[in-house]
């Protein structure tokens, strides 16, 4: 293992428990090493966007390849700027305006075509026993549970009589639905933890014992 | 060792008892984390192993794999940040081995700025040096390219108009792998690993306009949204957080940083499990319980 890989690791530990300590209470070192995060994100990004977007997408192929009309976006993005001024920032809008655009003209499509109408026809199953038991049953849960869900964000008409029977079926699939959400977000919020306690362990741990050894 | 294996469990759950009749005693939280934690860490350090089974999502993803003809195309893309690398690199790590033991065709890419390209980059080379593959034949890192919306739509014409060069800077009409690869029609199929919602637009985008086949590796938080996309055919399977992994690890019979972690995963779930119980049965049978009072 060479000295620059001892540094990282001993640099990632260091992070890694200053950040927990914030469990036990507040304290400088966790502080600090929150402080250290969002500077070095933020320059990082920068550096990023500047030579992966500016640079590569922007000058370069304008310069080397003779783009000109990329100053069209690049005009666009600058006047973005513009929102930090209060007499100007209208300007901000022409730009606003072309990427709110731009953006649902792709979205209509790809909603629609790639979402919205494959889950419509995904539940529209057929509830006779032709696949068998198994098979009603299932389509039977999605059936009542679409219906139910849908008929609880009806909010045209008081949740009375047979509305408020079938919104009251609607809030138990929502329910269960969350039950699933919350379940996957404690696994994945102890798989980080896991992961931190793997690294601790054989990477920082295993460089002391390493470098001893 | 069988006798071993038995004290481990009742040392377990004895600390895990008493660290929650603390929790209650005292009504400090912090003896939470230190069972949570203590049942991490000791997984770790004493090598217990629990069985891992398969979900279907998980073989039918490593199926349609499987029964990719050998050499084919496939992207894999590394679309996650460095925060949820325990969930997703070994992801990466199991779906790289499959590949490159099927000698399939690499082409990796990624659609994140912070960390993406060099997690792409540090994964990829080091499963094909294990695998004696070589750069520029059997893999091409493409990097990182803004605005993922228009890189995905945009590849479906000419990837090479999005990507006029690769990671390194090396124009990809330059790569001897990339010469017959145009767009999504010449790509058998598509891995992704994610922990954001760029799954949707390889779904709506490229899985709905090109036909492309689209499987997943998505961190735990997002899964049960991804399961009606299994259920209407859009997406071939799906790995869902460190167990997805884990299961596809078991699969491969490459067990590795998803298998390890599993341990530690069960025993934290059935301490959450047995500390909710316990909870409630110790609210309803206390005074504000019986009085049906919440607070």
């Amino acid at each position: 293992m060479s000295l620059v890989e001892y540094i990282q690791i001993w640099v990632i530990a260091f992070v890694t428990l200053s950040l927990f300590s914030f469990l036990y209470r507040d304290n400088p070192f966790y502080k600090l090493s929150e402080h250290i995060f969002a500077g070095l994100s933020a320059g990082y990004y920068f550096g990023l966007i500047w030579h992966a977007v500016i640079l590569q997408q922007m000058i370069d192929p304008m310069f080397d390849n003779g783009k000109w009309w990329l100053f069209i976006p690049g005009i666009l993005g600058v006047l973005m700027f513009s929102r930090f001024s209060r007499k100007y920032s209208w300007i901000s809008r022409l730009s606003l305006a072309f990427v709110m655009g731009n953006t649902a003209g792709i979205f209509l499509l790809s909603e629609l075509h790639g979402k919205v109408l494959p889950q419509m026809q995904s539940t529209m199953l057929s509830l006779g026993f032709e696949n068998g038991l198994g098979s009603f049953l299932l389509a039977l849960i999605v059936v009542v549970g679409v219906i139910s869900t849908l008929t609880y964000f009806y909010f045209s008409k008081e949740h009375k009589g047979l509305l408020g029977g079938v919104a009251r079926i609607g809030i138990w699939f929502i329910m269960i639905s969350f039950g699933a959400h919350f379940g996957y977000t404690v696994m994945a919020r102890i798989s980080l933890l896991i992961g931190r306690v793997q690294f601790l362990y054989f990477d920082w741990i295993g460089s002391i014992i390493n470098l001893f050894s | 060792m069988t006798i071993l294996l038995v004290f481990a469990y009742i040392l377990l759950i004895l600390i895990g008892a008493f660290l929650l009749y603390m929790a209650f005693k005292t009504d400090d939280r912090r003896y939470i984390y230190a069972a949570v934690a203590f049942y991490v860490i000791f997984p770790v350090i004493v090598t217990l192993k629990l069985p891992i089974t398969t979900s279907p999502e998980v073989k039918q993803l490593y199926d349609a794999v499987e029964a990719l003809p050998d050499s084919s195309t496939v992207m894999l893309t590394f679309d996650y940040y460095p925060s949820t690398l325990a969930e997703t690199e070994p992801m990466s790590h199991a779906a790289l081995h499959h590949l490159f033991r099927k000698d399939c065709k690499v082409i990796t890419m990624t659609t994140i700025p912070l960390g993406g390209p060099s997690i792409a980059e540090r994964v990829t080379r080091k499963l094909a040096e294990e695998y004696n593959k070589v750069y520029g034949i059997d893999f091409v890192n493409l990097g990182y390219k803004a605005n993922y919306v228009a890189v995905l739509k945009g590849m479906g014409t000419s990837i090479e108009t999005i990507y006029p060069t690769d990671n390194s800077g090396t124009r990809l009409s330059e790569i001897p792998m990339m010469e017959n690869i145009e767009n999504y029609s010449d790509i058998d199929f598509i891995f992704v690993v994610a922990d954001n919602s760029i799954v949707d637009y390889w779904i709506s985008i490229v899985n709905a306009q090109y036909n492309n086949p689209v499987g997943t590796g998505v961190t735990a938080v997002m899964a049960p949204r991804y399961f009606a996309y299994i259920s209407s055919g859009q997406m071939t399977g799906m790995l869902g957080g460190m167990k997805g992994a884990a299961e596809y690890e078991t699969l491969l019979n490459k067990p590795a940083a998803a298998n390890m972690g599993m341990t530690s995963q069960s025993l934290v779930h059935l301490f959450i499990i047995f500390s909710v119980i316990a909870g409630n049965i110790i609210f309803l049978t206390s005074k504000k319980g019986r009085d049906g009072k919440r607070t």
